[in-house]
């Protein structure tokens, strides 16, 4: 199995006036082709600041993260732009949806900043796997909660990255709901040959998670 | 631009506000411009219609062609480099000879006296036929004027002269007032009393002047014309004015339209956060922002030109209402320009959105 995305070493401290708070310790993470990894643990902890140094948000006070094999915490922001541009797939609690653009519209926009063609056929194969193929037309205030994370997970998917980072993708949903987007995370993750990355506090979702980390006070510790 | 158009035909009501306040004070603008440019025309118009370089007045007259006399023998002594030509001028009240009495057909006109074949003769001069014939501007038809009319010309001191329009010319207009032009000899019986008296207002040069110091017997001073419209009376002031308030006006349309996309920008900080995650480049959300704002002020300036055309259409009779293409052009560009100046601050608001901050992180 080829490893995707790899923390060595990383740590990330804080100043907080003069006391230093040290909000993730010696951290070492991978995670390969086909594998959804949940990140868990309470509020605080460590989940955030874990995804946001993986996802290039941060940079890490000691260590490196690799995406494909490459060096990517040490890029520039704008280098670092571009390969989350590329390269990763992002899914928020919330949705990550634009509010203006349709539900294929959403998808599109990669193309027109890409100026990359249009796989339509791709396109219409992830719509129709997500079960959203029928809402193409419709905005994201047209849809409920459940369809909106479907979208935001075609979206996420829609121009193949290597990664996929999902915070707390289930926050806003039902249970029945939230079951219903792990299972499809899980079933594109495979699918597709993907990592995906799930932060959650939810530990009935771990059922359905190939990797399970815990983190607690910055220390992080694999639990399956 | 595309998310700017989407985001436009998504939001018409808010966005449509918004036009409708730039659509308003562009309409202002174009309204103040088209005003201003009528009016300042109809101060110029007689002048500009010579084609000149310059103009020669007595030193005594202090800017002031009507306070201005020059001797014929001072004519002849002026060299240019190019033609001159003598421009008697007076101020007149006419009024129609043939009205009824209950009939108001008084109005303030400029007497204009000038020679046979002279360059500042407009070209309907040539057709006058009679003795005390005249030609008059157009706009006094508004008061009821017509071709063949006698009209009565009042002296200062009382006296009175008869003349026959045989003409109308167009555009020719002193300080809003119509020019009547005439033969030297009408002026002069007019404003001295005499056909006989060799004295005139000014020379009007269409060239460059030469030995103007020795080679006359009074002291002369030449204008350009540009100079010598300056110093009509009340001519800066009006146009300082006008220039003042459009100016304003432009920039308060670029304030408030900057702070309107700011404010927008703003509420919309936590969904350009997560673009910027997702990798979309703060180059390509600030560029969505200068298009909206470009898109918006478009619309706004192209009612606002066709409202001012519009209102144009009805108003030219009653106002000295007047088009320029090359004005509406100059204060589009300027529109656009401090509109995307106000926009830059959004620009600037975009830049610095921490992605981080902004997904809640």
């Amino acid at each position: 199995m080829k490893t995707l995305i790899e923390m060595k070493n990383v740590t990330k401290d804080f100043l907080n006036g003069e006391e230093v708070i040290h909000a993730l310790k010696l951290t070492n993470f991978s995670a390969g082709e086909g594998e959804l990894v949940a990140i868990i643990g309470p509020s605080g902890s460590g989940k955030s600041t874990f995804l946001t140094i993986l996802g290039g948000l941060q940079r890490p006070t000691t260590g490196q993260v690799l995406i494909d094999g490459k060096p990517f915490s040490q890029l520039s922001d704008k280098q670092k732009t571009k390969v989350r541009f590329n390269k990763i797939g992002f899914i928020l609690q919330q949705s990550n949806l634009i509010p203006f653009l349709n539900v294929k519209e959403q998808m599109l926009l990669h193309n027109r900043i890409s100026k990359k063609r249009i796989d339509k056929a791709w396109l219409d194969d992830l719509l129709l796997s997500v079960d959203v193929k029928r809402f193409e037309k419709k905005y994201p205030n047209e849809l409920s909660g459940g369809e909106r994370q479907r979208v935001a997970i075609a979206k996420a998917l829609y121009h193949n990255p290597s990664v996929v980072f999902a915070d707390e993708p289930t926050a806003s949903l039902d249970t029945k709901r939230a079951f219903a987007v792990v299972e499809l995370l899980k079933s594109e993750t495979k699918r597709q040959k993907k990592a995906t990355i799930m932060v959650t506090h939810d530990e009935r979702l771990v059922d359905y998670c190939d990797k399970v980390y815990v983190i607690v006070d910055g220390v992080m510790t694999q639990k399956k | 631009m595309y998310l700017a158009w989407k985001e436009l035909k998504q939001s018409k009501g808010k966005f449509a506000l918004i036009i409708v306040l730039v659509t308003l004070i562009s309409y202002l603008v174009y309204f103040l411009t088209s005003l201003a440019y009528g009016l300042a025309s109809s101060y110029t118009n007689g002048i500009n219609k010579w084609q000149a370089d310059n103009i020669i007045l007595n030193y005594d007259a202090n800017d002031n062609v009507m306070m201005s006399y020059l001797a014929d023998a001072e004519y002849d002594r002026v060299e240019v480099d190019g033609q001159k030509a003598k421009l008697g001028f007076f101020p007149a009240i006419i009024s129609l000879d043939n009205a009824p009495a209950d009939v108001d057909t008084r109005e303030a006109i400029y007497v204009f006296g000038i020679e046979d074949n002279s360059f500042i003769a407009p070209d309907q001069f040539a057709d006058i036929t009679l003795s005390n014939g005249v030609v008059i501007d157009e706009s006094i038809k508004d008061a009821g004027y017509k071709l063949g009319d006698t009209i009565i010309i009042t002296r200062t001191n009382g006296d009175t002269l008869e003349w026959v329009i045989e003409g109308f010319t167009t555009k020719t207009t002193y300080q809003t007032a119509p020019i009547i032009y005439t033969s030297m000899d009408n002026y002069r019986l007019y404003a001295f009393g005499n056909a006989a008296v060799p004295v005139f207002s000014a020379i009007v040069v269409k060239g460059s002047v030469n030995n103007l110091a020795n080679a006359t017997s009074s002291i002369l001073v030449s204008y350009t014309i540009p100079d010598f419209i300056n110093t009509l009376p009340g001519y800066t002031a009006q146009v300082l004015t006008f220039s003042l308030m459009i100016g304003f006006l432009i920039l308060i349309v670029a304030f408030v339209l900057g702070i309107f996309i700011y404010v927008l920008t703003l509420q919309k900080i936590n969904m350009f956060g997560v673009m910027k995650a997702q990798g979309i480049a703060s180059s390509y959300i600030a560029k969505s922002v200068i298009w909206q704002t470009i898109i918006l002020v478009f619309f706004g300036m192209i009612i606002g030109l066709a409202l001012t055309i519009v209102s144009g259409i009805f108003l030219a009779a009653v106002a000295p209402f007047a088009f320029n293409v090359l004005f509406y052009f100059g204060i589009s560009v300027a529109f656009i320009a401090f509109a995307l100046i106000g926009g830059l601050f959004s620009v600037r608001a975009v830049t610095k959105i921490d992605p981080l901050k902004a997904m809640g992180a």
